[in-house]
């Protein structure tokens, strides 16, 4: 070990440190400040941070190259550690502790980057690369964590690591050497690593702007990648099951699986066993085990005759469906259809039922799906863990009447201990003895069929079923009982089948094949019973309705209260109306005696999200993307869940320290939120804070005013900008082909596009490297560099004509190569030239008329010799460009020394 | 400058009217005196090496007054080189006077201005050292008196090829001493066929060497070949050149520093030779192999054909594809 302080070596050390470690504790803040930006740590102090890192990058730097070895090492880091220890042990408290070992490893880490930064700087001559590579790979991670990515975006990132790897690759060459401080040289030396930066800045603009419409393409994608997540894998699966949308209960949208709006029978049924959505429904037996309702989609309320569909008709009397799309409603924002509670119908036996509802993302999510009668609907976030499976998530409210429940509406029940229950909803109903005293128009509208041929034999079928009887609710149990009917041998008539249809021909009328599905084939699946018995109840008076949704079924006890929801579950029955007690599903479906689909397990519940005890609609005036805190606007809040509007706009701070990002309902980081956007800011209710409490009576404004400041987040959701989102609306519709058709042809395409500009530019670069030459030319003033760029010039365009100069000296390759082809007097030039070049003499008179001369000599002779056509097609030869500059042979001899 | 050019060239083509089909070897030897040099010519017997020792010496009048040849030329000796030769054979010896009862130095055939060391690599180890003091030094040393020489002395030796029976190889350090070594080699068939006419025809050559330069203009050009400008990214291309050749892996034995600075003051005089005061890239082309080629070991036959080769190819190209430094 050599720890004599040199003069001269310290005076190589600190230019050393100048040149190199500078930029490098640069490079490094850079990055860090890229970092903390996508990931949270303990400390946010980015100075501090990286005032470690550069310490371990000096302490190495320094110690190895005055020659340390291990022994050095092992001691000062074991001196540092030591330390620590001391430190720690004489640290009161617990939280002291555990603070200071957080900030010690944090601290340490970098510390020890820097450490090895520094060594590998020191020891390695190609240390650059790997520092480079480790400096992308790190922004590349930053970047990718990222939602709204966008080209700049990227270009921003990986421009300051691509300077320095540059920087560091023009530098390393002379690092080995002992360097002397001249001005002139470093100068230059400077320049041309500013010019090459700025041509790299350049490349990538021209490649921006003139692929910016592929650009965005691959953007959109690539962003719609990032949402999606594991888009292909789902895609697999898509073709696995074979549900196929055009005799199934359900269309496939972009946006996942919706129920039809229109339902007519066919031939047979598609089904899928995709989780479709899960939810808690917090209604329960007085015992306290929970009580099912079928989730309800749509009501299908008119027949179309013509298309002999069920159809959802808008100009029904007292509309009771909530018509919102939860997905326009910011998060924690609640919508209560007034109406609905208005024009509710059925007060006797009425309950409010509450549920969470979570959506997969197979499922459509611009509708509410809930129990019958929703009439509230506020979003809630989906927990972090959960949002592989769900994507969106609410809470509803529901009127719903004690006697509809999953379990007795159903056909047969599924344990006998339920049949007294059904046995006393039928008591209950038996008080309703007919529909004189409600409005005539309301049941006309529900008990409207059509009539003639196929619908006249079902009108008498039903009315010789239920001849004797007059209540409604005996009229539905005789239709019930008309399909619970057993033949001699005791064996069921009606049976549940997927494949209803005798011939798979989606031309027979739907008509003709439920008067198939009654009076020959007695098979079919839910639709085929629901249609069936919609016509014989309306036939016999009762207003009754086509119902699409889900059917629940109670899986475990393990999960109280929650149930999962498959596409198999796809279900469609009716609903009855009962004056005073409002419509009660009645499923007439036969239960599936041959196949017994085997339960699906429950999954696990997505953990219920913290009650938020403010929530702000607010606008970000400025982003601190280092403090991670934000200066918002607003004047629309929710304060312990009480929505309030200020009279005037308050601006607060937000620390956003510990805070989770989210756009689009996916998480990001916190640089995706930029100063203008809205945002949906949420604290949660939690001990550690000082939270105000409400006080009644006091005007709200007051209240905000005495808001904690900062105010500290739990939860920001950058909202979808409305622009946006009518931009996507708008280029789907323009082009629906293309938005199916984006997968790999398309992207295979761009790429392609981009390879092809590549390569054409690349075949472009002997012919800009010849303009080049002949602009120096002109634009060349003395005769010296008008001599040095014609003799570029001219052993250039006498390669590129096939004339190359292989390994002899330009002096020989002129006296015996190119005088004797083409006698353009090169050889006085070359004599001319060399003295130029080596000779300290000075111009003599004439030199500059021989220059010119043979400047004009060579490019005619050249012209004339070899035809002007095919020396234009070696322009495009690039493997003959490229050996023009390449240095031959083993030149890599060189330089090894180290 | 034009009249030493004038010098030189009537000097080499006066030389080659006696050594036919060999200008650019003549040039060779031209230049290594010039350099203030010796020169090592390895090649088979006959193949007219004496011969251009001689002509050379006769080429030049005027000899300092200490050593005057017999036939008007500067002074000019030639040594056999034999296994039995010893050193005093070459120094010369103290030999007792009986008229001054003293022993008196009488002179070897080292005391002359143009050596030829015939077969050199015959003689042994001994001799050869003897030979390469009064090389390097340009003195002679016998028992306590110190002889100098005189400032032009030149040597010409010739050496058998290595592989032949009866040779003691020179060692590494030895041959370093030589500025250059060059192969003659065969004539080609027109040559040869001109030289069995023509030479055999003329007779005795050695009466018709016209003599075109003095003693002092030799001094004169040794001079001028000084003088002659190297450019600093010609230096540069040298440096690089001669690193290499300590980094090729193939070559066990690089150049030495001495190596490089012989490179520099052949490339001078061999720019003069070539009429110019300049150095230009093509001079380190033709000199590389005869000023470098036998300061190096290779580590195998092939490397030693190629190696050499392609640096000086590679730093060539860097220098031609140079522009012009420095003047604006």
């Amino acid at each position: 070990m050599n720890f004599e302080i040199n003069s001269e070596r310290f005076k190589q050390l600190i230019i050393r440190w100048a040149v190199v470690l500078l930029p490098t504790i640069i490079i490094g803040y850079i990055t860090l400040r890229f970092l903390n930006f996508s990931y949270t740590s303990l400390s946010t102090s980015i100075i501090s941070q990286t005032f470690y890192f550069s310490l371990g990058l000096l302490a190495a730097y320094s110690l190895y190259y005055y020659g340390a070895r291990w022994v050095v090492t092992f001691l000062l880091l074991w001196i540092l550690y030591w330390l620590f220890e001391k430190i720690i042990s004489r640290l009161p408290g617990e939280f002291d502790v555990f603070y200071t070992t957080a900030r010690f490893q944090l601290y340490s880490t970098l510390f020890i980057f820097g450490w090895v930064f520094g060594f590998l700087l020191v020891r390695i001559k190609w240390a650059y690369i790997i520092l480079f590579g480790i400096l992308s790979i790190v922004t590349l991670v930053s970047i990718s964590d990222t939602i709204d990515i966008s080209l700049s975006y990227i270009l921003l990132h990986i421009f300051p690591v691509v300077v320095y790897g540059l920087y560091m690759y023009f530098l390393s060459p002379i690092l080995t050497e002992r360097i002397d401080w001249d001005k002139k040289k470093s100068a230059k030396f400077l320049s041309r690593v500013v010019l090459f930066s700025l041509l790299v800045l350049l490349a990538f603009i021209v490649t921006e702007s003139l692929l910016k419409g592929n650009v965005k393409a691959v953007e959109k994608e690539l962003a719609a990648r990032g949402a999606k997540g594991d888009k292909d894998g789902k895609n697999k699966n898509k073709d696995k099951d074979n549900y196929d949308d055009r005799d199934g209960l359900m269309d496939k949208t972009d946006d996942g699986y919706r129920l039809k709006d229109t339902m007519r029978v066919n031939s047979k049924m598609s089904q899928s066993d995709k989780l479709m959505f899960c939810g808690k429904l917090d209604n329960y037996f007085p015992d306290g085990s929970p009580a099912p309702l079928y989730f309800v989609y749509h009501y299908l309320t008119r027949y179309d005759p013509v298309k002999e569909t069920f159809t959802r008709d808008v100009n029904v009397p007292s509309l009771d469906e909530i018509s919102v799309d939860p997905t326009a409603l910011p998060m924690y924002y609640s919508y209560t259809d007034t109406t609905m509670i208005r024009k509710s119908k059925g007060r006797k036996l009425r309950k409010i039922v509450e549920a969470q509802v979570y959506l997969s993302e197979n499922t459509w999510k611009h509708s509410v799906l809930g129990p019958a009668s929703v009439f509230s609907i506020q979003t809630i976030p989906v927990e972090k863990d959960f949002q592989k499976t769900f994507i969106s998530g609410y809470k509803i409210t529901s009127f719903t009447s004690e006697l509809n429940n999953a379990y007795f509406v159903y056909n047969i029940s599924a344990s006998p201990k339920l049949e007294p229950l059904q046995e006393q909803r039928h008591n209950e109903l038996r008080s309703v003895a007919g529909y004189n005293k409600i409005d005539k128009e309301f049941v006309d509208y529900y008990t409207k069929i059509p009539t003639g041929g196929i619908y006249d034999s079902i009108s008498k079928l039903a009315l010789s079923l239920t001849s004797k009887t007059a209540k409604p609710v005996d009229k539905v149990i005789a239709v019930r009982d008309f399909f619970l009917k057993r033949n001699e041998n005791g064996k069921r008539i009606f049976r549940y089948t997927l494949k209803a249809g005798a011939v798979d021909d989606p031309n027979i009328p739907s008509s003709k094949m439920l008067y198939n599905f009654l009076f020959k084939t007695h098979a079919g699946y839910c639709t085929y019973y629901a249609g069936a018995s919609l016509f014989m109840l309306r036939t016999l008076g009762v207003p009754t309705r086509f119902t699409t949704g889900f059917a629940t079924i109670n899986r475990s006890d393990k999960n109280k209260g929650w149930y999962w929801f498959y596409a198999s579950q796809a279900h469609a029955w009716t609903q009855v109306y009962f004056p005073g007690y409002g419509w009660l599903d009645f499923d007439m479906t036969i239960g599936n005696e041959d196949q017994q689909g085997a339960p699906k397990p429950d999954g696990t519940p997505p953990l219920p999200p913290p009650e938020p005890w403010l929530v702000l609609n607010a606008k970000a005036e400025s982003v601190d993307l280092i403090t991670k805190s934000l200066i918002t606007s607003f004047n629309q809040l929710i304060y312990f869940n009480n929505p309030a509007v200020l009279s005037r706009i308050f601006t607060r701070p937000i620390d956003a320290t510990l805070c989770r990002v989210l756009y689009d309902k996916r998480d990001t980081t916190f640089a995706a939120i930029h100063p203008g956007d809205s945002l949906i800011i949420v604290s949660y209710k939690d001990e550690a804070k000082k939270i105000p409490q409400p006080r009644a009576g006091v005007p709200i404004e007051m209240q905000v005013e005495a808001f904690p400041s900062p105010i500290i987040a739990d939860e920001i959701h950058i909202r979808v900008k409305e622009k946006e989102k009518k931009n996507e609306d708008a280029a789907k519709k323009a082009s629906p082909l293309v938005e199916k058709k984006m997968t790999w042809q398309e992207i295979a395409w761009i790429v392609g596009k981009v390879i092809a500009g590549i390569i054409l530019l690349l075949f472009l670069l002997p012919i800009f490297y010849l303009i080049y030459c002949l602009l120096r030319i002109l634009l060349s003033r003395d005769v010296n560099a008008k001599a040095d760029t014609i003799y570029h010039a001219a052993l250039y365009r006498l390669h590129m004509a096939g004339l190359e100069r292989e390994t002899e000296t330009p002096l020989e390759y002129a006296q015996h190569k190119v005088d004797p082809a083409l006698s353009a007097g090169f050889e006085e030039f070359m004599r001319l030239y060399l003295r130029l070049k080596y000779s300290n003499g000075k111009l003599r008179d004439g030199d500059e008329a021989v220059i010119n001369t043979f400047g004009k000599n060579i490019a005619n002779a050249i012209n004339k010799k070899y035809g002007f056509i095919k020396i234009a097609f070696n322009y495009f030869n690039l493997l003959k460009a490229s050996h023009y500059f390449q240095s031959p042979q083993k030149s890599d001899y060189e330089n090894q020394s180290l | 400058m034009t009249t030493s050019s004038a010098k030189l060239k009537s000097l080499t083509e006066n030389i080659e009217t006696i050594i036919r089909g060999k200008p650019q070897e003549i040039k060779y030897v031209v230049a290594a005196m010039l350099a203030r040099g010796h020169i090592l010519l390895e090649d088979n017997p006959g193949a007219g090496k004496t011969v251009l020792a001689k002509t050379l010496a006769q080429s030049i009048s005027e000899g300092s007054a200490d050593f005057q040849s017999t036939n008007g030329g500067v002074a000019f000796k030639r040594i056999q080189f034999t296994p039995d030769l010893l050193p005093m054979d070459l120094i010369g010896s103290h030999i007792f006077d009986e008229a001054k009862k003293d022993f008196v130095f009488k002179k070897g055939p080292l005391f002359t201005h143009v050596l030829l060391a015939d077969e050199i690599n015959r003689a042994s180890p001994k001799v050869q050292s003897a030979l390469l003091e009064c090389m390097a030094e340009n003195q002679i040393s016998s028992g306590d008196t110190t002889f100098q020489l005189d400032p032009f002395f030149f040597t010409i030796a010739t050496q058998n090829p290595i592989e032949m029976e009866g040779t003691y190889p020179l060692p590494a350090a030895q041959l370093d001493r030589f500025y250059m070594k060059i192969s003659f080699g065969y004539v080609s068939e027109e040559v040869e066929f001109d030289i069995y006419t023509n030479y055999l025809a003329i007779g005795n050559g050695k009466s018709t060497v016209k003599q075109v330069l003095t003693y002092s203009d030799i001094i004169h050009l040794q001079q001028e070949a000084e003088n002659v400008y190297v450019h600093p990214e010609i230096v540069k291309g040298i440096v690089r050149l001669v690193q290499s050749t300590r980094n090729h892996p193939e070559i066990a034995l690089g150049s030495s520093t001495r190596g490089g600075i012989t490179f520099i003051k052949c490339l001078k005089a061999w720019a003069l030779v070539n009429q110019r005061d300049y150095v230009i890239e093509d001079d380190i082309r033709a000199l590389a192999q005869p000023v470098l080629h036998h300061r190096l070991i290779f580590r195998n036959r092939e490397a030693s054909r190629t190696a050499l080769q392609q640096l000086v190819d590679a730093e060539v190209n860097k220098l031609a594809k140079l522009g012009i430094q420095g003047k604006k």
